[in-house]
């Protein structure tokens, strides 16, 4: 089943970073309208001024401008949603961690494709990005 | 007598490979395949007709606006109306919007109610919350059973409750509850229904009802959603009771961007324009217009011609197989569908939601593949050839209802056959191998 991959399976049946966190710095819920998927997305943030962040283990995160900057530390994330939906999410809570906003938007949908395998039925696109519609909304009401 | 094999032959798009498979469609509800002779009759019309209609003294004008007006000749025929009363619509949802803005802004003020059913699209929903919220009259809403089925009475709950429930926001007053209860101080001045849900395939007692509404309330409107209708089964206007039915025509054969309204001539006579422009007035001056006659007096701007030719093809399709064999056909399909997806349920792979009794449901089936997401189960289907819906339906009040956040639903036409029920049944046992 070209669709459901295996790391998707994986992840949708084992979804990491499920949960909910104790002390939040920011919360956000994100939904689907047309098919009733719900994200509620909490976060763990940091203020770097050092101009030296968490590595990323994709390399994504390294940056070197100077000057304030929010990056995700942690997230935890709950919800209903399909597979794909929960995979992603599942996934992009490992990925966004050492992430700033700019490069999360430099991540954008191309890489939750990658990330979800190369192949993504453009009917299947709102659930494979609405955790990262909701942690974009993070940064935007920052 | 009704050959499946033989309607099938006429739908080229049948013969169509879905990765691999053979396509099975069964997403009828959404918009329906064509057949051959929709699509040459608009192909014939674009090849060696086309011109706009009533603008022009020139023989392919004088043609084109012949077409219409044969077309609209036949759908009124299928509907038992009269041609003038006979409005083409872009959709269904126009259709709607424009009995909400004609009719609607002028007739409802804030002491009458609207009433609805839990069972509509969307389409016959919100244009009914704007309407109340911007004259304050109250939408009365009548709730559903665990069934899908309407409630007449409020102590028929599935919750027990003994009264409505009512909610308030943003200026908006909804009354939730049993159909009596709701039309028993006669102040509803609107009643808008679906006469078939596109999800649960529900088919409601028009008959009772309108009777129990014109007994509280006689000067009430009635507007009746025949999306899942007229396709489906033989509608007669002239007994069903109606003011307005709006449906579209891509759901019965017909081309996208072509739907229809019908109306009392009556009332649609008393009716102000709803959109302005070419075609739907009278004399013109510097400061000011009279309006045409019905039907252009609600079809501003130029139609869309080739769309409503095809839509005339449809009909004499339909009519060639006959309304009662087409909603026999479709009857013979559900009773089958059901067996089999109540063998499934009793297996505990699926639940199946909708009224039990195909005397009171149409052509469609929702269920859902117990422990996995509408959308996964709708995806596999596809890898299979499989063209079924998964999501709110446009019934997102409905669907959520039930306790669950989508539905997959399968919905039948003219071209369904048992052996893709099979197919169907077979390939649900698949989804859930899948996910383990
Ligand atoms: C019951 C019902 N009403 C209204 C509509 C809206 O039709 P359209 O999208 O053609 O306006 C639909 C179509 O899904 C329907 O099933």
């Amino acid at each position: 089943m070209s669709d459901y991959k295996d790391i998707i399976i994986d992840h949708y049946k084992n979804p990491r970073n499920f949960g909910e966190m104790d002390r939040a710095d920011i919360s956000m819920d994100e939904s689907n309208a047309s098919c009733g998927d719900m994200i509620q997305i909490q976060v763990k943030t940091e203020t770097r001024t050092d101009g030296v962040r968490l590595p990323h283990p994709d390399g994504i995160g390294v940056r070197n401008d100077e000057g304030g900057d929010l990056v995700i530390k942690e997230m935890k994330w709950r919800g209903v949603g399909c597979a794909i939906s929960t995979a992603a999410a599942s996934m992009l809570s490992e990925k966004i961690v050492g992430m700033n906003r700019e490069d999360l938007e430099k991540f954008g949908e191309a890489g939750i494709v990658e990330m979800l395998g190369g192949e993504v039925n453009v009917g299947r696109m709102k659930c494979a990005t609405l955790a990262y519609r909701g942690l974009l909304k993070i940064f935007n009401n920052e | 007598m009704f050959d499946v094999d033989k309607v099938r032959a006429d739908f080229p798009i049948l013969k169509r490979k879905i990765h691999g498979h053979d396509l099975v469609y069964l997403d009828s509800g959404a918009t329906s395949q064509k057949p051959e002779s929709v699509i040459k009759a608009m192909d014939d019309y674009y090849r060696n007709t086309n011109a706009n209609i009533h603008r022009g003294v020139y023989e392919l004008s004088v043609e084109s606006t012949r077409l219409v007006d044969e077309a609209r000749k036949k759908v009124a025929d299928f509907i038992g109306a009269r041609t003038e009363e006979v409005i083409f619509t872009r959709n269904a949802s126009e259709s709607l919007n424009l009995v909400m803005y004609s009719w609607g802004r002028d007739n409802i003020k804030k002491e009458d109610a609207v009433l609805i059913s839990k069972l509509e699209h969307h389409s016959n929903l919100v244009p009914w919350q704007e309407l109340c919220r911007e004259t304050g009259a109250e939408l009365r809403i009548i709730d559903v059973d665990g069934e899908g089925k309407l409630v007449m009475r409020t102590q028929e709950l599935k919750n027990s409750r003994t009264q409505d429930e009512v909610l308030t926001e943003n200026g908006l007053k909804v009354r939730l509850g049993g159909f009596e209860g709701l039309i028993a101080d006669g102040k509803v001045k609107l009643f808008a229904v679906t006469g078939a849900s596109n999800v649960l395939g529900t088919i409601p007692d028009l008959a009772g009802m309108l009777t129990a509404i014109k007994r509280k309330a006689q000067n009430a409107t009635v507007v009746v959603d025949a999306s899942q209708m007229v396709p489906h089964m033989k509608v007669d206007v002239k007994t069903l009771g109606a003011d307005f039915i709006a449906f579209s025509g891509h759901k019965m054969l017909g081309p996208t961007g072509t739907g229809v309204l019908w109306g009392k001539k009556e009332v649609l006579s008393k009716m102000r324009p709803f959109l302005f422009g070419g075609d739907m007035i009278g004399e013109v001056i510097i400061t000011g217009a009279t309006w045409a006659d019905l039907p252009s007096r609600f079809e501003a701007g130029t139609p869309d011609i080739a769309g409503i030719i095809g839509l005339g093809a449809a009909v004499d399709y339909l009519e060639g197989l006959g309304m009662d064999n087409v909603r026999h056909h479709e009857k013979d399909l559900m009773v089958y569908a059901l067996k089999k997806m109540v063998e499934l349920q009793d297996e505990e792979l699926v639940t199946v939601y909708g009224p039990k009794d195909v005397e009171e449901r149409g052509g469609a089936l929702a269920f859902n593949v117990i422990g996995v997401h509408p959308h996964d189960a709708a995806q596999i289907l596809d890898n299979f050839g499989i063209a079924v819906r998964s999501g709110q339906h446009c019934a997102a009040p409905l669907v959520t209802g039930f306790g669950v956040p989508a539905m997959v639903r399968a919905t039948f036409y003219v071209y369904n056959t048992k052996k893709e029920i099979d197919y169907l049944v077979d390939k649900i046992r698949e989804i859930p191998k899948i996910f383990t």
